[in-house]
């Protein structure tokens, strides 16, 4: 979290992050083409390049695509996911090599332009056989790059965080393209089936992380609290809340995060304003409410970040009878203070 | 994550469950059978045992060799170094003046390696003629005469 803008907020754990990032991308074309040189003594230069960056920018993207449904599955992965744009980066950068290097060593001898020749070089689109692949890893490509020069802060909060999001979406097109990509292209070449049997587990392992965890939110969204009194309504017991840890309810339409710290209950929105994180799955860090994605904070008594920050959640009321937790799901205007509910020795 | 987000995250990948698979395994069921620049360029065997004639360079390494009763010749074509040209084909011809619409297509080399074509055994062919002829830029890159 900072108040200005900067490259990249470095900080112990980004810097950790990115070396294994760096150490791993190493270790794999080291060992790429050590293997390629010994199953393959007559391979090229270019053939390794072209190779080694396309597995490894497939392999990444799977590993980007896994870490959001994995998180939601168990906590544990959630450091994987703090500094996911710089893997996002990164993919996009070996991809970029790839995609480069490919033009240059398939079109860039004809007499057209390059990225003309991408385009013209193979006009058989009503033939699945043989459809211009690398097209398709060019569209692909391109939302790549459109998501990694719109990675920083910046360009969430100038484009809005809808847009923004929206955007960042079309990963998932991307994703599609990308295995049409190696379908339609490489496949068609190699008539090992191991390579198409590790695109079927990379592509039906992360179709069923995404829905189990899909599934898993709705029913948590689902569930009904069906005792009201006076527009309250009862949620769990105090003992339910671990402290400085929070219990997340989805009451009405939207997720509201109960916090006990300091011997006080608070309520605040669910979603944090920065990426949309569950700020139910946070802890308390300093006095303050800290989202578990990015390290946003707030105020548990009044949502608002602590100055010189301006972000600010939604906050409600909550009170404690016979030791259940009751909360009113009516919520107040961004960063309104509420006193919270004293937790007493009997409750 | 807000709501709608999370329903739209879970329609999206409910689409993709079942555009993935149909888009693989289609895919899948049209990859050749065989590969696709065989006629061209055929996967052969090991080089026959006999050599009968052999350039003096040592880049490219062109040799002509045949089986153990002479019956059928064999073009051995090593390249130590890549070939600057996207690929490029072989063509036999009859005399070191002729064209390639005069010859005949023998094979396809690209990468680096050592290639083995098939020749007609022709007893009062002596001289060996091949051009190596860019086929992308319609020019002719080298001739071997031996």
């Amino acid at each position: 979290m900072s108040a200005s803008y900067s490259a990249v907020g470095w900080n112990r754990q980004k810097k950790m992050y990115d070396w294994l990032l760096f150490g791993f991308c190493v270790s794999y074309f080291i060992i790429f083409i050590g293997l390629v040189a010994i199953f393959n003594p007559d391979y090229t230069f270019e053939t390794v390049l072209l190779r080694s960056t396309s597995t490894l920018a497939v392999l990444l993207l799977h590993i980007i695509l896994s870490i959001g449904p994995l998180t939601r599955i168990n906590k544990k992965f959630l450091p994987l996911l703090y500094n996911r744009r710089h893997l996002g980066v990164t993919m996009f950068t070996i991809a970029f090599v790839h995609g480069a290097f490919g033009i240059l060593q398939f079109h860039s001898q004809g007499n057209v332009n390059p990225v003309v020749s991408l385009f013209t070089s193979n006009t058989h689109f009503g033939s699945l056989a043989d459809f211009p692949f690398q097209a398709l890893g060019f569209f692909a490509l391109i939302i790549f790059f459109l998501m990694a020069i719109t990675s920083h802060d910046f360009w969430l909060h100038n484009l809005s965080p809808r847009v923004w999001k929206t955007l960042h979406m079309c990963v998932y097109v991307a994703y599609f393209l990308i295995i049409m990509h190696v379908m339609l292209g490489v496949i068609q070449f190699e008539t090992n089936p191991v390579f198409v049997i590790i695109i079927m587990i990379g592509a039906f392992t992360l179709i069923a992380l995404h829905i189990y965890a899909g599934i898993k939110e709705v029913k948590k969204d689902k569930e009904k609290f069906d005792l009201k009194k006076d527009g309250f309504v009862i949620v769990c017991h105090v003992n339910d809340i671990e402290e400085d840890r929070a219990k997340m309810f989805c009451i009405d339409k939207e997720r509201i995060a109960v916090y006990k710290t300091g011997g006080k209950l608070f309520a605040v929105h669910n979603v944090c304003k920065h990426q949309n994180g569950p700020l139910g799955e946070g802890k308390v860090i300093d006095g303050c409410i800290t989202c578990p994605w990015h390290g946003y904070q707030y105020l548990p008594n009044n949502g608002q970040s602590p100055p010189p920050f301006k972000e600010k959640v939604s906050t409600y009321d909550v009170k404690i009878e016979m030791g259940n937790v009751w909360v009113n799901p009516m919520p107040y205007p961004e960063g309104t203070e509420r006193k919270g509910a004293i937790i007493e020795m009997r409750n | 994550m807000i709501k709608p987000l999370r329903k739209r995250h879970l329609q999206i990948w409910i689409a993709l469950s079942v555009l993935l698979p149909v888009g693989i395994i289609s895919a899948w069921l049209v990859v050749p059978q065989q590969v696709k620049d065989r006629l061209l360029q055929p996967k052969t065997t090991s080089e026959f045992p006999i050599l009968i004639k052999n350039v003096k360079q040592r880049n490219p390494f062109i040799a002509i060799r045949s089986n153990a009763d002479t019956s059928a010749l064999q073009l051995e074509w090593s390249m130590r170094t890549e070939l600057t040209y996207p690929s490029a084909l072989i063509y036999q011809v009859s005399d070191s003046n002729k064209q390639i619409e005069d010859g005949n297509i023998i094979g396809r080399i690209d990468v680096r390696g050592t290639y083995y074509f098939a020749l007609k055994k022709d007893s009062a062919v002596k001289d060996f003629h091949f051009i190596v002829y860019d086929i992308i830029h319609h020019k002719i890159i080298q001739r071997i005469n031996f």
